[in-house]
């Protein structure tokens, strides 16, 4: 392990693209076909797998703090819902897979990509409401304004929400919640939680 | 302290320069610089990273009397207002504490940005920073200067690309920046604030040292073509100097960053 744990800096040679491939935090120069570290921290070296048609190993940077996570079209956010409109709804990115966002990112949901059917007979405000935490994915990186989320799967969905008695809400069906305290029923579009 | 502010001891004076007794005095090789500096010789450097808690990435750099602090956030979200892009963006500001100068609050418009800073860092570090990875989203950059003791602009781009580095912002490469100021007949390296108002011409060599790439040159003044020759190769031969202190203040960061780790644990 002694070679293989050295710290590097931006802009450090790692080797030759002929004989490493650029992994995370490393990236090949086209004018000298050489591979330059890109983030501060370790250098790991990964050989690949024996039955990978490339046989370079793959070099890469890790280890030193990396920059927030951002969201990208795919990944899974866990969002609060601050406006419901009659054709979207806006809500703060809080949590890109399982961890937290450092910095605030806005998503829009709109009203085709709430739910995978009947996409014609939505209703926004029968969907999500102002404070409901939901579960979306990415689906592309959006305007210049907002990244646009989906919920149109079964595991997407509000997973959290409060009723307007303050209670925290128990989900009776795919578009019904209930509240404990009053047994009043509320709509949602809800998320499959768990198995 | 110095003991040479006179009338007002008490008061913090940042810079001594204008109480200098020794002056510059041209065309003599024998004289040297007021800090007794060779003419191709830089004030020590000293830099740190890591000094700013509530930013992803900060270092603070420290030439002579010149000192900075740059501070990174991001990536964040773009202004509401700017178009959409694929790529990322930098927004960089650089701006003068009021007590920078000499004469208090002289440093150009009082504390507010300096524009021709700002954007003269930001085409400096843009070229370096490997803007695809952080899609739509922008790094600010924010740099403030807290003593003005000349080669000011260089020490902020060193420094702005540490703390990017510290930030975890992919990049091509480190960026480094030396001035030189170009008095009578000689050539002088990271003049200080004294020289630079002597200084017949000046020349900003920006460039990522383990690339041999230059990524912003600035020439002011009068310049004869060997002599730019001249002062280029001085710069790049400073810059890639001063990269390897940058490097060793990034590595020793990471030593102790382990040990930090290990105490958590």
């Amino acid at each position: 392990m002694g070679e293989d744990s050295e710290w590097v800096t931006p802009g450090e040679v790692l080797g030759k693209a002929s004989k490493f491939k650029a992994g995370r935090g490393a990236y090949v120069s086209p004018d000298n076909l050489t591979v330059y570290a890109s983030l501060t921290g370790l250098r790991r070296i990964i050989s690949p797998p024996p039955d990978s048609p490339d046989q370079r190993p793959t070099i890469e940077v890790t280890g030193h703090k990396a920059h927030g996570a951002i969201p990208e079209p795919g990944s899974i956010v866990i969002a609060r819902v601050t406006k419901v409109m009659a054709r979207m709804a806006s809500a703060d990115i809080m949590c890109l897979g399982t961890k937290s966002v450092r910095e605030k990112f806005t998503g829009i949901i709109r009203l085709q990509d709430v739910r995978a059917t009947e996409i014609d007979k939505v209703d926004m405000h029968m969907s999500f409401h102002p404070g409901d935490i939901v579960r979306a994915v990415v689906l592309s990186l959006g305007d210049a304004r907002a990244y646009y989320l989906s919920t149109a799967k079964n595991e997407l969905g509000v997973i959290s929400a409060q009723s307007a008695a303050g209670a925290t809400m128990v989900p009776i069906s795919w578009t019904e919640m209930q509240c404990p305290l009053t047994g009043q029923i509320e709509h949602r579009k809800v998320a499959k939680v768990g198995g | 302290m110095a003991g040479k502010g006179g009338a007002t001891p008490s008061t913090y004076s940042p810079s001594p320069t204008t109480q200098k007794t020794k002056s510059l005095s041209f065309g003599n090789d024998e004289v040297l610089r007021p800090d007794d500096r060779e003419w191709h010789q830089c004030r020590p450097a000293f830099f740190q990273i890591g000094v700013v808690a509530a930013a992803a990435g900060s270092a603070y750099a420290d030439f002579g009397s010149t000192k900075v602090i740059v501070s990174v956030f991001g990536p964040r979200e773009s202004k509401k207002a700017m178009m959409y892009s694929d790529i990322g963006r930098l927004n960089c500001n650089v701006s003068y504490t009021n007590f920078a100068t000499p004469v208090r609050g002289q440093a150009y418009d009082l504390g507010s940005d300096h524009k021709e800073f700002s954007s003269m860092l930001h085409k400096a570090l843009e070229g370096a920073t490997i803007l695809e990875t952080f899609p739509k989203t922008t790094v600010d950059v924010f740099a403030l200067v807290l003593e003005s003791g000349g080669s000011d602009l260089p020490v902020v781009i060193s420094c702005a690309s540490l703390a990017l580095a510290d930030a975890g912002i992919m990049m091509y490469d480190l960026v480094t920046s030396v001035s030189v100021s170009c008095l009578g007949k000689n050539l002088v390296l990271d003049p200080t604030l004294e020289e630079e108002s002597y200084q017949d011409g000046s020349l900003i060599l920006t460039c990522m040292p383990s690339r041999d790439e230059v990524t912003q040159l600035t020439i002011t003044g009068e310049w004869s073509t060997p002599k730019i020759n001249e002062g280029m190769k001085i710069c790049t031969d400073a810059c890639s100097k001063f990269s390897q202190i940058m490097k060793s203040c990034l590595k020793g960061l990471d030593s102790a960053l382990e040990e930090e780790d290990s105490n958590v644990d």
